[in-house]
């Protein structure tokens, strides 16, 4: 039987205690600063308060893990230096880290700590895991939509080590791909300050009809349980998982120890006879009455639908924010004043879009597109892109003097990863002229499979000049810029970055992809997965939230659902100061527009650019079919 | 050694029980503890209350009301220290003769006073409050009581959390200052009111200190320290023999105040130097 390992979190020295008294083999906890869950006050360590903890645990022979999972900004990097030679110093057993700036730095600061990827990397590949094993990652915790059964086999193919979250909260969107709250409130997920509005309530519309009153389970439609795997210790250490994660830096000290105890006690009576193990009632009936929300056992035996959602907000224990009026354009941005018509700088810059279909690459094209993105994720009605279409794509460009790239999807599991494989391997012949990749495993597998020139989308979360370094180093020679960093911090990131860096300007943004499918969950009559092909053909689909906002839901070929901002991104005639700043790129995600719609905004940007901006204003002639505004961009800075 | 129970409703009191026990150490006392906690989920005071008097304690420290409550409302006549409450008699606390402590409220006309100090050219202030939470709607009463005749006062209440959500619409009718009376659903949802606060130019003035960390300009706040320190006090003399329904509630002395000098500059305040030298914290 392989070792394993308990780990337990600790937000206060209080908890600390309560974690290493309880058994706990391990503990994770984060300092003042570069590190998740930074609502509280009296939360985390101070530089002293982790020498103690250090001391603490090494004398009891308990393993600490510091988290330093934020994304950095570009301004906090020097800080970052100093704290990361503080932590060499003070030894912990591992970093548990999320921006790939800190992979970047712990080579070229000689750091020999071991690494654990944040379950915010969003890893969730086998490719990725070979990247990260190359920086000294040893460990990983991987998305939480990963079956065991996937974990299991991508341990085998890489020998990485496997921690799994066993108890606690949730998100119910992929983990470091969730940006409502940054790009609302400019306090972003990844940067320890989610508001959780997948904690808000809301209404579900199918082609705008609300659901009957007798088929509505609850407002709260996003509200995933918490995860409890107590009752399955024992697939969990046969599947090979090495540690077992306990979420809940922001608990007490009682809360942790309690938990910690249960699981504990169980392991160890497993371990020392698992043919004979039964679970215990008694400290079963005790975890079910100390439990905050229900439980669930998530991703971990496959895709729970509608199961994982406590619909009605009944044991919610709290709430963080409530949902608001996303910012129009009409809302000030920081560092982005509106220029007047006919006093934008002519830039070099590319513009870039993408759509959804051939039509609408034409009008891109015609109206003054320099490159388009297709293929990746299609949205229902929309098929996925064929290699004919690519070709005649390809073509398209070609006779327009401008370039096609094709892009990738998101999220590429097991299946995703092959069918890349399948595509990279074919795009050599059909000369594009570059792949858009959006995660560390896409991008590893396009590095060796094509030599086709690669960029890097927005959901490598790029904060920092770091992290466009270390994508450089990957083979990435245009790099898309978080949609969570605002112009100033952008242009930060731009003085100081060895490649040319993309700022999506336009368009519908997502504020989350999730695996959990709300049209399957609320119309599908509890039709398993897989079985649904019909539930969402219709595609219209839409929450709202209690501000009035309409955020579309969006499913792709993956059945992934993508929820839209209620708001699409406008920067028109705002673009002057980004291009100073030497942006090289601004992109219009025009993927769910029309191509009459994709015509109209790449025009009115075309002319920005060009300087010959209509008399009337730069927006003028966009035509808006939804409501614009100026998301993260009001911001001076997300905190 | 005596054995003290101590009720807990959130961490985020976790102040108060630091207070409680440094007390008691300095009273002398020799204390054993039993620390339960509901986690702010307050449908499990009850069972935590009784889970305590099963164990056997002398005395139970309960943190909040609800906490303070569940420990009141039990069978058996474990005396009782409460703090923060913020209106033990109409909480229905000190009824039963079995409980005292020290009430968590700043005064109302302190909190004016805070205001005028730090705002001076103010001359409405928009009071935002849930009127299902019995200590909001009280605070709100005394602190409109308190600036009769210097303020005029535009009442905000919302009766659900989501109606937070369109909360810009009522702003439209634009105080010089919002100020923000204890109570959970507004201080929990601080961000929304933050959001519109800040696009309307609003400053807003809290009861909680984490709500100044996350943008408040300030808030004037019992030390839930000082107070846990002398429910200690109470504690003791109850050990000692003393019956709690004899003891006075004590009320929180010298609150603190708390800043923040980045939403001030973003609003184009300056931060008097006066209330600078004495805060608390100044958050940046």
């Amino acid at each position: 039987m392989s070792e394993v390992e308990l780990l337990a979190p600790a937000g206060t020295w209080d908890a600390l205690e309560a974690a290493v008294e309880a058994g706990a083999d391990a503990v994770y906890l984060g300092g003042k600063r570069f590190n998740m869950r930074l609502h509280r006050r009296d939360a985390n360590f101070d530089d002293d308060g982790l020498a103690r903890a250090v001391e603490y645990t090494r004398a009891r022979g308990v393993r600490l893990y510091v988290t330093v999972n934020n994304l950095v900004s570009e301004a906090e990097l020097p800080e970052l230096r100093a704290y990361l030679a503080f932590l060499q110093e003070l030894g912990p057993d591992a970093l548990i880290v999320q921006d790939p700036c800190l992979l970047e730095l712990a080579r070229s600061e000689g750091l020999k700590l071991p690494l654990h990827a944040s379950v915010m990397m969003n890893t969730h590949n086998e490719a990725a895991v070979r990247t990260l094993q190359e920086y000294g990652v040893t460990r990983v915790i991987f998305s939480r939509e990963l079956s065991l059964a996937q974990l299991t086999l991508i341990r085998d193919r890489t020998g990485i080590e496997l921690e799994y979250f066993v108890h606690g909260d949730m998100c119910v969107a992929h983990s470091g791909q969730c940006l409502h709250s940054g790009v609302v409130f400019g306090q972003s997920s990844n940067r320890g300050r989610c508001l959780k509005p997948c904690r808000w309530p809301y209404g579900f519309t199918a082609a705008d009809a609300p659901l009957a009153a007798d088929r509505d389970p609850g407002p709260y439609k996003l509200a995933l349980k918490d995860m409890c795997l107590y009752l399955h210790l024992p697939q969990l250490i046969q599947a090979g998982v090495v540690s077992f994660k306990i979420e809940g830096r922001m608990r007490t000290a009682d809360f942790v120890g309690r938990i910690t105890g249960l699981y504990r006690r169980a392991i160890d009576r497993y371990l020392a006879d698992p043919a004979g193990y039964a679970a215990d009632q008694a400290e079963l009936r005790e975890l079910h009455a100390a439990r905050a929300r229900d439980f669930s056992t998530c991703y971990a035996f496959g895709n729970p639908g509608a199961a994982a959602v406590g619909f009605s907000g009944a044991r919610e224990p709290r709430f963080f924010s409530q949902a608001v009026k996303e910012a129009s354009t009409a809302a000030p941005a920081a560092g982005l004043p509106a220029v007047v018509a006919g006093g934008a700088a002519p830039a070099r810059a590319l513009l870039t879009v993408r759509v959804a279909d051939k039509e609408a690459l034409a009008a891109a094209y015609e109206n003054g597109a320099d490159v388009a993105y297709v293929g990746g994720e299609a949205f229902r009605p929309a098929r996925p892109w064929t290699l004919a279409d690519i070709a005649a794509g390809v073509a398209t460009a070609e006779a327009r003097g401008a370039a096609l790239v094709v892009t990738t999807p998101r999220i590429t599991t097991e299946r995703e990863c092959g069918e890349l494989a399948v595509l990279l391997r074919l795009l050599e012949a059909l000369k594009p002229h570059g792949v858009m990749v959006s995660n560390p495993g896409a991008l590893r597998l396009a590095g060796e499979l094509t030599t086709l020139p690669l960029y890097a989308d927005f959901s490598f979360n790029l904060f920092n000049s770091l992290t466009a370094r270390w994508l450089n180093r990957q083979g990435v020679s245009r790099a898309t810029v978080s949609l969570e960093a605002t112009g100033l911090q952008a242009a930060a990131m731009a003085a100081a970055s060895p490649l040319p860096l993309e700022v999506v300007v336009h368009g519908p943004l997502e504020a989350m992809v999730m695996d959990y499918c709300l049209p399957r969950a609320l119309l599908g009559n509890g039709t398993p997965a897989g079985l649904c092909r019909d539930v969402c053909q219709g595609g219209d689909f839409a929450l709202t939230d209690s501000a009035g906002e309409r955020h579309a839901v969006k499913i792709d070929q993956y059945c992934r659902n993508h929820i839209l901002f209620g708001r699409d991104l406008c920067l028109a005639g705002r673009l002057a100061p980004l291009a100073a700043a030497g942006i090289g790129a601004f992109r219009i995600e025009g993927q769910h527009y029309s191509p009459g719609h994709v015509g109209e905004v790449v025009a009115a940007y075309r002319r920005e650019l060009d300087g010959t901006a209509a008399p009337e204003g730069p927006a003028a002639g966009i035509g808006a079919r939804r409501p614009l505004g100026v998301g993260v961009f009001r911001y001076e800075a997300s905190r | 050694m005596r054995h003290i129970g101590i009720l807990q409703f959130t961490q985020h009191l976790d102040d108060a029980v630091r207070g409680f026990k440094a007390g008691l150490e300095d009273c002398g006392a020799n204390a054993a503890f039993t620390y339960l906690n509901a986690d702010g989920n307050a449908a499990l005071l009850p069972a935590l209350a009784a889970e305590l008097a099963g164990r056997g304690v002398e005395l139970i420290f309960a943190c909040s009301t609800p906490a303070a409550k569940a420990a009141v409302e039990l069978a058996a006549s474990i005396p009782v220290v409460f703090t923060p409450v913020f209106d033990p008699a109409g909480a229905g606390l000190l009824a039963a003769g079995k409980a005292t402590g020290m009430a968590g409220m700043v005064p109302a006309a302190a909190k004016v006073a805070f205001i005028r100090r730090l705002l001076p050219a103010a001359r409405t202030v928009g009071v935002l409050y849930h009127d299902g939470d019995a200590n909001a709607v009280l605070e709100a009463e005394n602190f409109r009581a308190a600036a009769a005749g210097s303020y005029e006062i535009i009442n905000f209440a919302v009766s659900r959390s989501d109606h937070l959500s369109t909360f810009d619409e009522r702003l439209a009718v634009k105080p010089d200052v919002l100020f923000l009376p204890i109570g959970r659903v507004v201080e929990e949802n601080f961000a929304t009111v933050a959001y519109y606060a800040e696009l309307a130019g609003v400053p807003v003035v809290a009861s909680s200190p984490a709500n100044v960390a996350a943008g408040a300009v300030g808030a004037l706040a019992a030390d839930h320290h000082k107070l846990g320190y002398a429910c200690a006090g109470q504690a003791a003399r109850i050990l000692a023999g003393a019956d709690p329904g004899s003891l006075p509630v004590g009320r929180a002395e010298n609150p603190d105040i708390f800043l923040n000098a980045a939403a001030a500059r973003q609003l184009g305040l300056v931060l008097p130097a006066d209330l600078i030298a004495i805060a608390r914290e100044v958050y940046e």
